[in-house]
């Protein structure tokens, strides 16, 4: 599963990192940094929990298809790594 | 208290009898809930104003959509923070810093400040603030089955994580927390006293730090440099006040008012408890619903706005427990829903002032709901006991008593 970040929408609210720490990095002003992400597998539900989490919809899942779904129903078919 | 008459290019079909310090539910109310009381501005007009809805008496327009407060608080230009609010309780005008600069000068102020509470830091220090929250509440435990979850928890837990960040000690505790109280809710006459104790202290203690650095924050304020020079007094003073208000009262009532909805509504207290991945998104929907801060921008120039006849001095209030039951931002907006997602509430504020010490409330929050959650069996509100409320421009909660025999 790979995450797109929107920088211009991110307002530095820090909510992805507070629910994900490991795969959200942030700068000094609690600002996601630039570039997509590549999430692992075992961590799709928590990085699909924290993209939910985002005030600005500042991160997109780039699977849109298991997105917009129940975060249980990506798990069994997990994207790659 | 000053009367404030309507000023006259407000239009009187615009002015609505509400207010955040006297409207039913602002006053102290025993059983109250503010949040709930405010909820009702959404019935009226989008803006309006309110002839008596500051701490001196003054008037304001109110802002009650969340998308019009996001536009006012992101024009600093149009809408500006220098308003005094602190210095005025003393009859004075130097502002609070970075509060109530606009840029640019903001921006240089903040950033200095902002890698002290950037969510790296705030990083570091979960491990004392967690392990500040066990100490209180296994104390609280071992000594009965009821508390004051004001006084015994939300107090002590987030001022003194305030105090060791200042780099204060924790003796002070209570004085500084009565301080607060008086500054924050006080009369005409406590006020004014309150404001020059804490001036007097900030002071000192910048003195003291001047001569004998230790590592802490006033350290870093009275050695740090902003284009090329050191800071003069004021600054440091306007300083040294934000951060002392800022991270006094907020956390605390934040954290009573969250434990207060956990023990009336049990089926959510239980799924916290068992679940206790949800309470990090659990406590944005919290900040929500029981959000404490209004603010307030002072208009630069007059502006038609959204069909408000803004004139120039005008008092614009952006509150952040209106903007945030807001029906047109969030469904239902005054039903809690702990698994609310893309909340995007204004607890923490918007645009150039959004909240320094956000990341570090959270933390706070967040931890303080963890351990409290699992060391304690299921809590009520003690029968016969009532927590008293309160509005204004800081909303709070006086007392909370639980119990859990
Ligand atoms: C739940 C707790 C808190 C809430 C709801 C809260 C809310 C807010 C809000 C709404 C603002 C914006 C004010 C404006 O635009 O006029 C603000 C600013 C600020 N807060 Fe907080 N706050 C909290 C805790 C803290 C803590 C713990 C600290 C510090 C340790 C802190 C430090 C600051 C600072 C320094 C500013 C000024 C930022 C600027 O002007 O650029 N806050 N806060």
């Amino acid at each position: 599963m790979r995450i797109i970040v929107h920088n211009a929408k991110c307002q530095g609210h820090a909510r992805c990192s507070a629910q994900a720490p490991s795969i959200f990095t942030l700068d000094d002003e609690g600002y996601v940094l630039p570039g997509d992400i590549n999430v692992a597998q075992g961590d799709e539900l928590l990085a699909s929990r924290a993209v939910r989490s985002c005030p600005e919809r500042a991160l997109e899942v780039d699977s849109p298809s298991a997105a917009r779904f129940d975060p249980a129903a990506i798990q069994p078919k997990a994207g790659e790594a | 208290m000053a009367i404030n008459p309507v000023p006259d290019h407000v239009p009187p079909e615009m002015v609505r009898d509400f207010s955040l310090f006297t409207s039913p539910g602002m006053p102290p109310t025993p059983n109250g809930d503010p949040h709930a009381a405010v909820a009702c501005a959404h019935d009226g007009p989008p803006i309006f104003y309110s002839p008596y809805n500051t701490q001196d008496g003054r008037g304001t327009w109110v802002i009650t959509r969340a998308a019009d407060q996001r536009k006012v608080l992101q024009d600093a230009q149009t809408f500006s923070s220098h308003r005094s609010i602190f210095s005025s309780v003393l009859g004075e005008t130097w502002p609070t810093i970075p509060l109530e600069l606009d840029p640019p000068a903001h921006g240089v102020f903040r950033s200095l400040l902002s890698p002290l509470l950037s969510p790296k830091r705030v990083t570091a220090l979960e491990p004392a603030v967690r392990e500040r929250a066990i100490a209180l509440i296994d104390g609280i435990t071992a000594s009965g089955t009821s508390c004051d979850v004001m006084k015994d928890f939300a107090f002590p837990f987030t001022v003194g994580i305030f105090l060791r960040f200042l780099g204060l000690p924790d003796q002070g505790l209570d004085t500084f927390v009565g301080w607060a109280k008086n500054l924050l809710h006080g009369d005409d006459v406590e006020r004014p006293v309150a404001a020059r104790k804490i001036v007097a202290f900030i002071d000192e203690l910048a003195n003291n730090r001047r001569k004998d650095p230790v590592d802490d924050l006033m350290t870093f304020i009275v050695q740090a440099q902003v284009e090329g020079r050191r800071l003069t007094d004021d600054e440091v003073r306007g300083i040294g006040v934000l951060v002392f208000v800022a991270g006094l009262d907020t956390v605390a009532a934040a954290i009573g008012f969250d434990l207060a909805y956990l023990a009336r509504n049990l089926k959510d207290q239980e799924l916290l408890r068992s679940e206790p991945d949800r309470i990090v998104l659990a406590t944005e929907e919290l900040l929500r619903a029981y959000p404490p801060i209004q603010l307030i921008r002072v208009a630069t120039k007059d502006i038609d706005f959204e069909g408000a006849p803004i004139r120039k001095g005008d008092y614009v209030s952006c509150a952040t427990m209106i903007a945030n039951r807001d029906p047109e931002e969030f469904e239902s907006p005054n039903t809690v829903d702990l698994a609310r997602e893309h909340n995007r509430h204004a607890a923490f504020g918007y645009g150039p002032h959004r909240c320094l010490g956000s990341h570090l409330a959270r933390r706070e929050i967040v931890i303080g709901l963890e351990e409290w959650l699992a060391r304690l069996p299921t809590f009520r509100i003690k029968e016969g006991t009532a927590p008293i409320t309160c509005g204004g421009h800081v909303f709070g909660i006086e007392n909370l008593i639980l119990d859990w025999s």
